[in-house]
């Protein structure tokens, strides 16, 4: 771990090589609204374009996602300025007019002084209810769940998350750790009694045998056994009880 | 002869082979090559092909005759088709099989030049059947594109006979720092369309510690409108692979990859048999002619997105995942394929390579601007008189190319602007035809050279229309990823529909200023920031047009449906009767010698009769 120290806002603060831009500004007390990055993913996809920030490094300014921006020598990073407002501000109103009903991007627009979209809102077939299409559910699936029961499908305006062929995936097991990742909270995930039910999939949950309660579905179970070489017993309980 | 033994095991072998087939090519007669390029095909040319072929059989003539459909793409004239060559100066234009006997009996036995079968100039009516007579070829600079005429692409021993990989025995003589000093020196820049000097690219990657390193080559032409890669690719592939081993020797890589858009089957197919072919000679694989040097080619086709022309996505592409670009804040020299260093050219610039390596950087520089050395390969499309493949100097002035080159406008209309740089680019207007065609000047005018795709354009055609065309074909392309490019553009999309429709108001325009930033600084790849490009630059030079769809509701160049009426001038109208026969909708009328009515009612507004007016009679309002 080499430590330097880089500028950001005019104050020297000290930063791993390497490490994101945003995980140093964080980690240094510097808030830079961000949708789409997360901390177990290895590389951030730099998709929702709401963590701009202005760089200067070799005598050359411009705008970068700070999830994704290398901390590196000599590098200046301007969090707040006319540029980075200003562009920021064009993306939430797009993310707006896309899912004018998601909370947290009606939260985004008004933290950056937006009504409402001046655009036409997707209607129809192109309704993604919250989907802003960042692909972090499928990251996750694949990083960090390890079975890549969903991709992102089609392209352009259409680009959605998805199972193949939209049909209930033989891979998913269920662990919902998607729709725990998606930022727009768009993803349905629902329990009842026994059964959860998503991406078109429903699952039987396991029942904590202290509480009672239906807590982790049976595959996800199996999942964890297998990769893992975990003891199934350890499963009886719930986290609460253990 | 196996396959095996026709290996050349040393630098010498390659040098008395080509001796021995130049020696064994000598032909009494020409070598006839009739044109068999797409357009050429469509008016005729294999027809041509079959009566040169019987005409010399049944006079018992030693000719070959080249058609060059399944063998090279273009002679470069495509609007002037099937087109004739021998060779030499002498080039037909239009041939028909009826003047075959003739070119036989006059041309091929007795080096006759039949001036009735070439170019007629449409203002003097002279005739002139040479390249260097013709004005389109004359103010071409054939560096790359000759070879393309001349060269049977699925014969390598042609290749060969013509120099073909010489500069691979000065290359492998050489240190390969000094084979990237030579591109450097010669001022090379990326031809597919960022113009990045190749040699600090090499250098870059040269200077990674990583034991595996990769060259690639984009084949991935996606712009509308261009052909010049494929050109290349189907006409003289060998030169592509050439340019990659050099480029291979001086980064210090072993593996290489073509990536070719599946969309051209013929590329992929004669790039698949030269790279075979060229690995039978020893010229690709383990030990390259005896000298140590390892360097193989695998091709890989595209699977159709335009964005997979991008450099990271086309990486990931290859690997075999989703082609979507990533963010190059690291960039593909230091982590590219696999995360390994890579240098990726596109086909134009490693055909530029063994010129450079054969003839020196100083002899290379001879040609072009300080700052863009060397030619540019262009598809010349749109209103010119003359379109088709064409090469010149770089710093040739955008009027030299549509007025000398291009021949001017079709129908005597008057010269508006020019589209360079297919989606990415810009309209550049009259005003500014005098500014020099290279990298650096075209990016200043709010334009971009692109891969090569050069659109003229004449009065009547609307701007505002030009900027909504560009911007669907990117909204439709758009890989999606991140939020400016994929939920930007359709709205772009449908302010300039609704403008072209009639309900634009205003502040529209700089709302698609606004979206446009949002784009440039916004979007996570360079199709992305470079997407606004077509709008910016419309609204630049030509913003009273878009003024004028709003307030008025008029489009000034008579395109845009909603907004125009045609009318026929009752003084300027002779009563021809050739738009009535023309209408469509048969929704003209009048007697013959007298002026001649539009029934607004039924008119769709297509606006034939005003192309087939020959009286400039028909009035768009």
């Amino acid at each position: 771990m080499e430590k330097i120290t880089i500028k950001i806002n005019g104050k020297d603060i000290e930063a791993v090589k390497d490490q994101s831009v945003l995980e140093a500004a964080r980690e240094n007390g510097i808030a830079i609204p961000a949708l789409c990055s997360h901390p177990e993913i290895e590389t951030q996809a730099g998709s929702c374009r709401v963590c701009l920030v202005e760089v200067s490094q070799n005598g050359r300014t411009r705008l970068v996602t700070s999830c994704n921006y290398p901390v590196r020598k000599g590098l200046e990073v301007r969090t707040d300025t006319d540029l980075v407002r200003r562009i920021r501000k064009g993306v939430v109103e797009l993310l707006l007019s896309r899912t004018p009903d998601a909370p947290v991007i009606q939260k985004l627009a008004r933290e950056n002084g937006i009504e409402e979209s001046r655009f036409f809102v997707d209607e129809g077939e192109h309704y993604r209810n919250r989907c802003i299409a960042c692909s972090l559910c499928t990251q996750v699936c694949e990083e960090v769940v390890g079975v890549s029961a969903i991709s992102m499908l089609d392209r352009g305006r259409d680009k959605s998350p998805g199972t193949p062929y939209l049909k209930p995936s033989q891979a998913c097991i269920g662990c919902g750790a998607c729709a725990y990742a998606c930022p727009t909270e768009a993803i349905s995930m629902t329990d009842e009694g026994e059964t959860r039910k998503i991406w078109g999939k429903e699952f039987k949950m396991v029942t904590c045998s202290v509480c009672g309660k239906p807590y982790i579905p049976e595959a996800q179970v199996d999942w964890i056994v297998k990769t893992t070489g975990k003891d199934r017993a350890f499963f009886d309980k719930c986290p609460d009880h253990r | 002869m196996t396959m095996e033994n026709r290996k050349l095991q040393s630098v010498a072998a390659l040098e008395s082979y080509r001796t021995k087939i130049a020696e064994s090519q000598k032909n009494e007669y020409p070598v006839i090559y009739v044109c068999g390029g797409t357009p050429c095909l469509a008016k005729g040319s294999r027809a041509v092909t079959e009566a040169f072929k019987k005409e010399i059989e049944s006079q018992g003539l030693a000719c070959k005759v080249e058609l060059r459909h399944k063998v090279t793409g273009c002679q470069g004239f495509c609007s002037k088709g099937p087109v004739v060559s021998f060779g030499n100066d002498t080039v037909y234009l239009e041939v028909k099989p009826e003047h075959v006997p003739e070119i036989i009996e006059k041309t091929v036995k007795n080096a006759q030049v039949i001036e009735s079968l070439g170019y007629k100039d449409p203002q003097t009516k002279k005739r002139a059947a040479s390249f260097q007579g013709i004005p389109f070829y004359a103010h071409q600079k054939g560096m790359i594109l000759k070879d393309l005429r001349e060269i049977d692409p699925l014969e390598i021993d042609d290749y060969i006979a013509r120099g073909g990989y010489a500069s691979l025995a000065k290359a492998f003589a050489m240190d390969p720092e000094k084979v990237i000093d030579l591109v450097d020196q010669s001022g090379l820049r990326g031809r597919g369309g960022g113009g990045f000097p190749a040699g600090t690219k090499w250098r870059s990657c040269r200077a990674i510690d990583s034991e595996v390193r990769y060259v690639l080559c984009n084949g991935d032409e996606g712009d509308p409108g261009a052909f010049m890669d494929r050109s290349i690719m189907e006409g003289n592939p060998h030169a592509v692979i050439e340019g990659m081993i050099v480029g291979a020797w001086a980064v210090g890589a072993h593996h290489g990859y073509a990536y070719i858009r599946d969309e051209y089957p013929l590329a992929v197919k004669v790039m698949k048999k030269a790279v075979e072919d060229a690995a039978a000679m020893g010229l690709l694989g383990r030990n390259i002619l005896g000298t140590g040097f390892d360097f193989d080619i695998k091709i890989t086709r595209g699977g159709g997105a335009f964005v997979c022309g991008e450099s990271s996505a086309l990486m990931r592409s290859i690997e075999g995942k989703v082609g979507e670009p990533r963010a190059k804040y690291i960039r593909s020299v230091e982590k590219g394929l696999y995360d390994l260093p890579t240098v990726l050219n596109n086909v134009e610039t490693w055909t530029n390579v063994p010129l450079i390596v054969n003839n020196g950087p100083k002899w290379y520089r001879q040609t072009g601007t300080q700052g863009s050395p060397g030619t540019k390969v262009f598809s010349l499309a749109g209103k010119a008189v003359n379109t088709g493949l064409v090469e010149v100097p770089m710093g040739t002035t955008i009027r030299e190319l549509v007025e000398k080159v291009g021949g001017g406008i079709r129908s005597g209309r008057k010269f508006k602007a020019v589209q360079t740089g297919g989606p990415s680019g810009g309209c550049i207007p009259e005003s500014l035809a005098d500014l020099p065609i290279d990298f650096d000047s075209l990016s200043k005018a709010g334009s971009m050279m692109g891969s090569g795709g050069i659109i003229v354009m004449d009065e009547a055609t609307c701007m505002v229309d030009v900027a909504k065309y560009f911007i669907s074909f990117l909204a439709e392309e758009s890989c999606g990823k991140c939020s400016p490019c994929r939920d930007g553009l359709p709205r772009m999309k449908q302010i300039l529909t609704d403008i072209t429709e009639g309900r634009g108001k205003e502040g529209d325009i700089e709302l698609l200023e606004e979206l446009c930033d949002v784009l440039s600084y916004g979007a996570l790849c360079g199709l992305g920031s470079s997407a606004p490009n077509p709008v910016l630059s419309t609204i630049k030079y030509f913003r009273e047009e878009y003024e004028a769809h709003i307030r008025d509701k008029r489009c000034p160049a008579g395109v845009c449906r909603n907004l125009v009426t045609f009318h026929i001038d009752a003084d300027a109208c002779t009563g021809c009767t050739l738009c009535a026969k023309q209408c469509p909708q048969e929704c003209i009328t009048g007697e013959r010698k007298q002026a001649h009515v539009i029934d607004q009612s039924r008119c769709i507004k297509c606006g034939v009769c005003r192309d087939v007016c020959k009286f400039d009679a028909v009035r768009v309002e």
